[in-house]
C-alpha cells in the first residue's frame, strides 16, 4: 500500500496501517533524536514522544509538506525541546550573516591529506565524537539533518522552521567550528609526527 | 585577509553541498585553484565532513524498544499478529 493511502486508512482509525507507518519510521525517528541528543533513553523517550503526537495530530496533517517532513519536524522539535530542559544555560544564537566567527586570526595547516586520519584510529573517532558533542546544539541540529541524513537546504529549512538562508548560515557555523576543533587536535599530531 | 577570501570562504560552504548557482560556482573554483589558503580551508571543511559522516553508524532500533513503543502507542496487538506472520 503507498504512504498517502495508508495515512488515510490511519485517519479513519486503521490500526494496522498506523502499525505500518509507525514501522516504517521508527528507526529513523530513533536514529535522528539518538544523533541530537546523544543518549539512548532519551532517544527512546523522544521515539515515543513523537508518534504519540502523529497520533493525537494526524487528522491535522493536510498533505501540503510531505508526511517524512511532519514527522520529522515534530521529532527534531521533540529533541530541542528536551535538550532545553536539560539545560539550565540557554545557548545564545547567532543568525546574523556578517558574523565571521574567527575564520580571520587562523593560519590554516592542511591536514586533510595525512593517511593516518581515519576513523580506524580511536583516538581520532574519539575527537569527532567530542566535537559533536561540543557543537551548540542549533547548530549540531542542522548539521545532522544537512550533512548526516543528506537533507536538502530546503528539506532541512521546513523540518527546522527557518528560512534556507538561515539554514545555510547555522551550516556554515556547525562545520566551521566542527574543523577548527578538529584542526587544533590534527595539526599538533601531524606537528608530532614531523618532529 | 582578503576581501576576497572572506567572501570565498562564506561560498565554499555551499559549494561542498552544492547549494551554489553554476557562475559562482565556477568562480569560487577557480579562485581556489589560485589561492591556496583557501585552497586548505576548503579541503579540510570537506575532510571535516566527511569524517563526521563516517563516524555516524545508525543504529537499529531493538525488538524490546519496539515493543515498548507499540504498547504506548496501543499499537501492541495489531504488531504482535504482524510479527508472527
Ligand atoms: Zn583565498
Amino acid at each position: 500500500m503507498d504512504e498517502k493511502k495508508l495515512i488515510e486508512k490511519a485517519k479513519e482509525g486503521n490500526k494496522a496501517a498506523l502499525a505500518q507507518l509507525v514501522q516504517k519510521y521508527s528507526d529513523r525517528i530513533y536514529n535522528l533524536a539518538l544523533r541530537i541528543l546523544r543518549n539512548h533513553e532519551d532517544a527512546e523517550d523522544i521515539l515515543q514522544e513523537t508518534f504519540l503526537t502523529v497520533i493525537e495530530k494526524l487528522h491535522t496533517f493536510d498533505g501540503r509538506s510531505s508526511f517524512f517532513t511532519w514527522i520529522y519536524r515534530i521529532a527534531t522539535n521533540a529533541s530541542l525541546m528536551k535538550l532545553r530542559k536539560k539545560k539550565v544555560v540557554f545557548q545564545q544564537l547567532n543568525d546574523n550573516p556578517d558574523f565571521q566567527d574567527s575564520v580571520e586570526s587562523r593560519v590554516f595547516i592542511d591536514w586533510s591529506q595525512d593517511p593516518s586520519i581515519t576513523i580506524y584510529d580511536q583516538e581520532v573517532k574519539k575527537k569527532i565524537d567530542e566535537a559533536i558533542n561540543k557543537l551548540p546544539d542549533i547548530y549540531r541540529s542542522v548539521f545532522i539533518l544537512r550533512d548526516i541524513e543528506g537533507l536538502s537546504i530546503k528539506e532541512t529549512s521546513d523540518i527546522m522552521s527557518i528560512t534556507e538562508e538561515n539554514v545555510k548560515i547555522r551550516l556554515r557555523r556547525a562545520r566551521q567550528f566542527l574543523r577548527d576543533y578538529l584542526s587544533d587536535y590534527f595539526e599538533e599530531r601531524i606537528g608530532q609526527e614531523n618532529a | 585577509m582578503l576581501e576576497r577570501h572572506k567572501q570565498v570562504i562564506k561560498q565554499i560552504c555551499d559549494l561542498i553541498g552544492g547549494d551554489l548557482d553554476d557562475s559562482s560556482c565556477r568562480d569560487v573554483l577557480e579562485h581556489l585553484n589560485n589561492c591556496p589558503t583557501c585552497k586548505v580551508y576548503y579541503d579540510t571543511i570537506k575532510k571535516t565532513v566527511f569524517l563526521c559522516k563516517e563516524n555516524d553508524c545508525p543504529e537499529e532500533l531493538s525488538d524490546e524498544a519496539e515493543e515498548r513503543l507499540m504498547r504506548v502507542l496501543n499499537l501492541e496487538e495489531i504488531y504482535k499478529k504482524t510479527k508472527s506472520g
